[in-house]
């Protein structure tokens, strides 16, 4: 058995998600790096690295609150930062239509993120995220549509507050309100996870085909119940911390714009 | 004066062809933001009354071990009434007559913006109260706790009526409770005077959107655990019953994310309170408003995830406790920077000690304790030595009592004169303090003590060990005196009404626009207003250099005419 930080692996679909929105990024900044690349492609960067990671391979064959981290990052995390890396002076037309499109229906950058969030845990289709055959060139639709949908929905869950286009940006107010319920959506979920019959999710009861499944067990004290309260509590509390920060940038942002009016 | 639109309701209210003669009837038909108000507040201390009076039989049966003056069942049921009624139908009624009362005055409204369902709100909660009550005739009071815990709560373990009545009492209670709040968020979003922008608002009508809020989103689980409650004792369903598949369990997670937000709904209105009256007193703008603000919405927040540190003894496990002990003790933050926000309004500034500042004062170190036992309780092996013991009730009763109700008292004494238009003797006021400041902490104090040497809480007696019996006896002569000094209140308050000095508009020199209009203030709150530039519009008004002018439009245009005062509801039309 090798040491757990060797098992980096490369994975075909990470890679194409990297490459497209790396496209994506060039088509809407006119292909130059302008202000703010750097947290676009931190966040990229932090998508790679949670799909390579051996924090991924312990999330595809051992701990679904390893699983849960990358979720949680890409969602709420790398989506965010690669908006607000989007380029704040491109008048790209695309940028203008998203940014109104979210002003005028910011729910449906809740939704797309709640959604997805509760879609991907439900049991079946939780299931089916994980590919059977492991080899370097493989390709997995639906691993490839999960780690996509996540990085996107975080990006349109940030969308309505954090829109490149400052003036249409929603009120601090609704804001709040927005982070808020996001909060609550989220918190169910973690709750529903943390206190469900540890035998929610079938994987991880799958035959130890690296073990490490002891080590975690004793040397780690991770039981598979202990693991999947980890995984809600998770979703359930430092979640809802990082809405809450949202929040508070919300309330300064509202008591500064007052000011100045 | 430059003239300012004044929001009120677009419909018009009812035409009430009530005369001022009338008198009863007239308050019960008024929808009438003020009157409403009053009745809010005369509803709390109905239930003070009452909800007092259990507690001082309680401490009666504890005053000396092996007491028999009581029968456990009926102590059991004075302890769930006294507690349940603390709560549902004395602090939340005083917050909600304050806030119904002062909100439209503060933000230059002239009414709430659904009035009718203002005093729907008042009489279903009157209601649901006297249903609860109700149950003493009717076959036994709940006797399973405020908090109900199931299975105790279950018709074998409690075959009397009492549960049922205190789940239909409090549904009642409940809906009157989240209609109000509604009415105050729309009021607060809709009806603000010109120019208060969100920034402008005053610190308490923060509070008071922030709490109601809070109410509509800790309300719901309540209502559904009771509604579920009164289907497994009904109609036989399962949902806390463990013999038939549901959980026990349930019952406390349903309850406490309601109950815990909870004790902010109790917080929040008084954290406002105390602003406003820090400020005035210290004759300071509040120091660090988008600190107090902010706070306030954090600890909102914050209050819906860390409910399960009241579980911490149902073997939920350990990888649970320790995420809700760091979000427990997270909570403390905001409510500590409030603390040091108050003192730094304090600090330098030019003091006035009444009898509503030293409510202020005292509250500071009150409520302080009470936080601090509670930050004791998000350790977990403290949690476990000290729960169920008298320690809980000196937390809570710390933070109910020298929290919430301190801070209501200080609003009481600071709004009296403008909501009755005479102003409270200071001596009196002063000798009510101390009495009910030293009757507080020889009641509460001693419940550390007792919780420590490990005295178990909702016990009818207990036996002559050393320590027991003197500091339960020191307990009793305490709430003896705060109920002496609760009775002195009402005589002080009465005296004020009849006899007391005529207040002027403004006695305290204050900021905000409440204090622009009459004391009482007529019917039509406000004809016109200056324009809000600041947090302390009032004060404004007065340094500008038109005062002179200022102030003969106060006197002759702004507040409604004489006739109009105390007036009958036709001017309600207007």
């Amino acid at each position: 058995m090798e040491p757990l930080f060797t098992y980096w692996h490369f994975d075909l679909g990470t890679v194409i998600l990297f490459l497209l929105f790396s496209w994506g990024y060039g088509y809407l900044s006119g292909f130059k790096l302008q202000k703010g690349a750097g947290l676009y492609f931190g966040g990229l960067s932090l998508m790679l690295l949670m799909e390579l990671s051996p924090l991924h391979f312990l999330g595809m064959h051992y701990l679904l609150s390893a699983y849960m981290i990358v979720h949680i990052v890409l969602l709420l995390i790398c989506g965010p930062l690669m908006l607000i890396g989007l380029p704040r002076s491109s008048d790209h037309r695309l940028i203008w239509q998203v940014s109104r499109f979210f002003n005028y229906w910011p729910w449906m950058g809740w939704l797309s993120a709640i959604g997805v969030m509760w879609f991907w845990h439900i049991p079946a289709v939780f299931e089916s995220v994980f590919p059977a055959d492991h080899t370097v060139f493989s390709f997995h639709w639906i691993a490839f549509l999960h780690s996509g949908s996540l990085l996107l929905a975080g990006i349109c869950f940030s969308w309505p507050i954090l829109s490149p286009v400052r003036e249409l940006q929603v009120n601090p107010l609704l804001g709040i309100v927005y982070l808020f319920t996001a909060c609550i959506g989220c918190s169910i979920l973690g709750l529903l996870l943390t206190f469900a019959p540890p035998t929610l999710y079938k994987h991880y009861f799958m035959t130890d085909e690296f073990g490490f499944a002891e080590l975690i067990k004793t040397s780690w004290g991770i039981s598979r119940a202990k693991d999947q309260q980890l995984a809600g509590l998770m979703m359930w509390v430092p979640c809802c911390f990082i809405y809450l920060s949202g929040a508070m940038v919300m309330v300064y942002k509202m008591l500064v714009k007052d000011e100045r009016v | 004066m430059e003239g300012t639109y004044i929001p009120e309701p677009e419909e018009e209210l009812p035409g009430l062809n009530v005369s001022n003669s009338q008198g009863l009837l007239q308050w019960i038909s008024s929808v009438d933001h003020k009157q409403i108000g009053i009745l809010y507040l005369f509803l709390a201390v109905l239930f003070l009354l009452l909800g007092g009076a259990a507690a001082l039989l309680m401490r009666i049966q504890l005053a000396l071990p092996g007491s028999t003056f009581l029968s456990p069942e009926m102590y059991n049921q004075l302890f769930t009434m006294h507690g349940t009624t603390m709560i549902f139908l004395v602090l939340t009624p005083a917050i909600l007559g304050f806030s119904v009362y002062i909100i439209p005055l503060m933000i230059g409204a002239n009414d709430l913006a659904f009035p009718r369902m203002n005093a729907f709100g008042l009489w279903i909660t009157f209601f649901g109260g006297l249903l609860l009550y109700f149950s003493f005739l009717a076959g036994g009071a709940p006797d399973a706790g405020w908090f109900n815990y199931a299975p105790l709560n279950q018709r074998q373990y409690s075959p009397g009526p009492g549960i049922d009545y205190y789940c239909a009492g409090l549904l009642l209670v409940g809906a009157g409770t989240v209609g109000t709040s509604i009415n105050l968020v729309v009021t607060i979003i809709y009806f603000r005077v010109e120019g208060m922008t969100l920034g402008k608002m005053p610190v308490f009508v923060w509070m008071v959107l922030i709490n109601s809020c809070l109410v509509v989103g800790a309300f719901p689980p309540l209502n559904a655990a009771l509604s579920m409650l009164l289907l497994d004792r009904q109609l036989q369903s399962h949902f806390f019953n463990l013999m038939g598949g549901g959980s026990p369990i349930v019952w406390q997670h349903l309850f406490w994310s309601f109950g815990h937000p909870e004790v902010y709904i109790l917080i929040l209105p008084p954290f406002g309170m105390l602003s406003e009256v820090f400020q005035v007193y210290s004759r300071k703008p509040i120091f660090g408003y988008g600190f107090v603000v902010g706070s306030g919405i954090a600890i909102a927040l914050l209050a819906f995830g860390v409910w399960v540190h009241h579980m911490f003894v149902t073997g939920l496990g350990n990888t649970v406790y320790n995420f809700f002990a760091a979000s427990s003790m997270l909570i403390g933050v905001p409510t500590g920077i409030k603390i040091f926000n108050w003192i730094g309004t304090m600090w330098g500034g030019s003091l006035r000690f009444t009898t509503s500042m030293l409510f202020a004062i005292a509250f500071l170190v009150e409520f302080t304790i009470g936080g601090l036992s509670g930050v004791a309780f998000a350790v977990v092996p403290v949690d476990w030595q000290l729960t169920d013991s008298y320690f809980v009730v000196a937390h809570l009763h710390y933070v109910f009592v020298g929290g919430s109700l301190f801070g209501i008292l200080a609003g009481l004494f600071y709004w009296f004169p403008k909501m009755s238009g005479h102003m409270i003797s200071e001596k009196l006021g002063k000798w009510f303090f101390w009495l009910f400041t030293i009757g507080f902490n020889l009641t509460f104090f001693v419940h550390h003590i007792l919780g420590i040497k490990g005295m178990p809480r909702r016990v009818y007696t207990y036996p002559d060990i050393s320590g027991y019996s003197l500091l339960n006896l020191t307990s009793t002569i305490g709430a003896f005196l705060m109920g002496f000094s609760v009775l002195f209140l009402l005589y002080i308050l009465r005296k004020s009404v009849k006899t007391g000095e005529k207040a002027p508009n403004d006695p305290w020199d204050a900021y905000t626009l409440e204090w622009i209009t009459s004391s009482p203030p007529a019917l039509k709150n406000f004809d016109r207003l200056p324009p809000v530039y600041s947090l302390r519009p009032l004060r404004d008004l007065k340094q500008s250099s038109q005062l002179q002018n200022h102030t003969d439009g106060i006197n002759t245009n702004i507040l409604p005419s004489k006739s109009d005062r105390g007036g009958s509801f036709e001017k309600n039309d207007n």
